[in-house]
C-alpha cells in the first residue's frame, strides 16, 4: 500500500466510527422473557419506537449505552403512524438528530441496540424513496423508504443514517418481512402532537365498512359502480344517532366519492371533528341523503 | 444407524402438557392430543411440549404451541380455533426444533392502504348468499331462506366462484374471509 488511503478501508473505518457514535442515539426496551426492541433516543428524555412491536403497557426498562438500567413511561402511540413515545425518568445525554433526505440507491446504516448496552449495525442501501403514502391505519406517512438490508426482530424501531451522518428515520418492518423506515419528518411531525395529547386525535363515525359493487340496477341513479356497504354500526356512535343501519351502502361522504379508501380516509382526519358529513347512500333501493356529525375515535 | 432410525420414525409419541384455564377446553385437547398418538402429561411433569389454551406461564421455558396467545415469541402459533391436524403438525414440528406460523400472520407488519380491484367486488346479494354458505347450507335451503329461486341460487354462486376464484364452497368462503379483512374500513 502507498501513502494513498485504501479507500474500502477507510470506508469500513468510517462506518465503525459512525456505529460506535450511534451508541449513544438508541436504547433496549425491555421486553417479556429476555426480549427487547431498539428506541431511538429522541430528545434528552424523549425515547421514540415502532408502535406495532410495543405491547400495551405503562411502564418499560430501558438499557442506555454502556448497559445502565433506566425506566420510562408511555407517553403516546399513534398505530397509525408506527410511531410510539416514551418519556424517561431521568433525562439522558442524547445526539442531535438531522434529518436525512432519503435517494434511492444511497448507502444507509441501520443501528439496533444489541440490550446489553451496545449497538449492532447494519449496512445496505436505500431500495426505494418514493411519495408520501398511506397506510392501512389511515396516517400519512411523509415517504416511502424501503431499506435493502437484513433486520432483527430486536433491531428494529432504531435510526437509519445516510453517509452524511444524518436520519433517515426509525427502522420498521412492512408486510413480509420487509424493511422500511417512518421517514424523520414524520417523526417530527407526529411527537409533538403526542406529547401534548398521548394521541393523535382522528374523525369517527362509528361505522365498519365493506367495499361492494353497486347492484345493476342502481348504477346510474347512484352514478357510481361501487360504494362502501355498512356491516355494523356502533352502539350511540354518530352514526347510529344519525339512523344508519346494517346494510346500508355509503357512496359519498361530503361529495368525495368512497370508491377510494384513502380519499375517505383523508376526510377524518383530527381537523374532521365536530364537522357536519353528508353521507349519500344506497337504502332499500332508493338514493338519500343522511346528514351526521363526524366525532372523535374512542380510544382503542 | 439405530439413531437415524429413530430420527426418520414418523409416529414419535410426544409426550405434551396441557395449560387451559377451562377444564372442557382441557378435556377437548387432551383427547385431540391423546388420539393423535401423543402421551398427556401433567402440567408440571418433564414434557417435550406444551400446548397452552391461549397464554401460559411467563416462565415457561419448554416448547410452547399456543392456542390464539399473544407471545409472537413462542416457537408454535395457532389460531383458537385450531383443528385436530393443525395441532398434531404443529406440536410434533415444535418438538423437532421448528417454528409454526399462520400465513396471516407473515402478513402482519406496517403497511399501505389497499384500494380495492372494482371488477371483483361482490355485490350486497351475493355477500347474502356468501354468508348462507358458510353455514354450509344446501342450494334448496339457501333458496328457501333467501326467497328466491334455485336457479338464481345457482347463478349468484357461480358469479361468486367466478368472482373470488374458488372452485368449491369452502375455498369460496375462506377466500371471502381473506378478502374482508382488506376490504373493511372502520370510520
Amino acid at each position: 500500500m502507498t501513502d494513498q488511503a485504501d479507500l474500502l478501508a477507510e470506508f469500513s473505518n468510517a462506518l465503525a466510527r459512525r456505529a460506535e457514535t450511534a451508541k449513544t442515539a438508541i436504547v433496549a426496551i425491555r421486553l417479556a422473557h429476555g426480549r427487547h426492541l431498539t428506541g431511538m433516543v429522541w430528545r434528552s428524555e424523549i425515547v421514540v419506537a415502532s408502535e406495532q412491536s410495543l405491547p400495551q403497557r405503562d411502564d418499560f426498562e430501558l438499557v442506555a449505552a454502556g448497559g445502565a438500567v433506566v425506566t420510562a413511561r408511555m407517553a403516546g402511540r399513534d398505530p397509525a403512524t408506527n410511531i410510539a413515545i416514551l418519556r424517561l425518568a431521568e433525562p439522558m445525554a442524547s445526539p442531535s438528530i438531522a434529518a436525512g433526505e432519503a435517494h434511492t440507491g444511497a448507502v444507509a446504516l441501520a443501528i439496533g441496540a444489541d440490550g446489553t448496552g451496545e449497538a449492532s449495525a447494519r449496512l445496505g442501501l436505500v431500495n426505494l424513496a418514493g411519495a408520501e403514502w398511506h397506510s392501512s391505519r389511515g396516517g400519512l406517512i411523509d415517504r416511502r423508504i424501503v431499506l435493502d438490508l437484513r433486520l432483527a426482530r430486536h433491531e428494529e424501531g432504531g435510526p437509519v443514517f445516510d453517509t452524511a451522518g444524518a436520519c433517515l428515520g426509525m427502522s420498521t418492518f412492512g408486510p413480509r418481512g420487509q424493511v422500511i423506515a417512518i421517514p424523520t419528518a414524520t417523526i417530527e411531525r407526529i411527537v409533538p402532537l403526542l406529547l401534548k395529547n398521548g394521541r393523535i386525535a382522528r374523525g369517527w363515525l362509528g361505522v365498519a365498512l365493506q367495499a361492494v359493487a353497486v347492484p345493476d340496477a342502481l348504477r346510474e341513479t347512484a352514478g357510481q359502480s361501487s360504494g362502501l356497504m355498512v356491516m355494523s354500526v356502533v352502539d350511540d356512535g354518530p352514526a347510529a344517532q344519525a339512523g344508519i343501519v346494517a346494510g346500508d351502502i355509503v357512496l359519498s361522504v361530503d361529495g368525495t366519492s368512497t370508491h377510494r379508501f384513502r380519499k375517505i380516509a383523508m376526510h377524518f382526519g383530527s381537523d374532521s371533528i365536530g364537522r357536519k358529513a353528508d353521507l349519500r347512500l344506497i337504502r332499500s333501493g332508493a338514493v338519500i341523503t343522511v346528514p351526521t356529525t363526524i366525532a372523535e375515535r374512542p380510544a382503542a | 444407524m439405530r439413531e437415524a432410525a429413530r430420527k426418520l420414525a414418523p409416529t414419535a409419541r410426544l409426550r405434551v402438557a396441557i395449560y387451559a384455564m377451562d377444564l372442557l377446553r382441557r378435556t377437548a385437547l387432551g383427547r385431540v392430543v391423546a388420539e393423535a398418538g401423543h402421551i398427556v402429561v401433567g402440567a408440571e411433569d418433564a414434557a417435550d411440549v406444551v400446548l397452552a389454551d391461549g397464554d401460559c406461564a411467563t416462565g415457561e421455558t419448554r416448547p410452547v404451541v399456543t392456542l390464539g396467545g399473544t407471545g409472537d415469541d413462542r416457537p408454535g402459533v395457532l389460531s383458537p380455533d385450531a383443528g385436530a391436524d393443525q395441532i398434531d403438525a404443529a406440536i410434533r414440528a415444535v418438538s423437532a426444533g421448528l417454528i409454526v406460523r399462520l400465513p396471516d400472520a407473515m402478513d402482519a407488519g406496517f403497511g399501505a392502504m389497499r384500494e380495492t380491484d372494482g371488477h371483483a367486488l361482490l355485490t350486497p346479494r351475493e355477500l347474502e348468499v356468501l354468508a348462507t354458505l358458510a353455514e354450509g347450507m344446501t342450494n334448496k335451503a339457501i333458496a328457501r331462506r333467501l326467497n328466491i329461486s334455485l336457479h338464481t341460487v345457482k347463478f349468484h354462486v357461480e358469479s361468486l366462484f367466478r368472482k373470488l376464484g374458488a372452485r368449491t364452497r369452502t375455498e369460496a368462503v375462506a377466500k371471502a374471509s381473506e378478502r374482508r379483512r382488506h376490504e373493511t374500513i372502520a370510520l
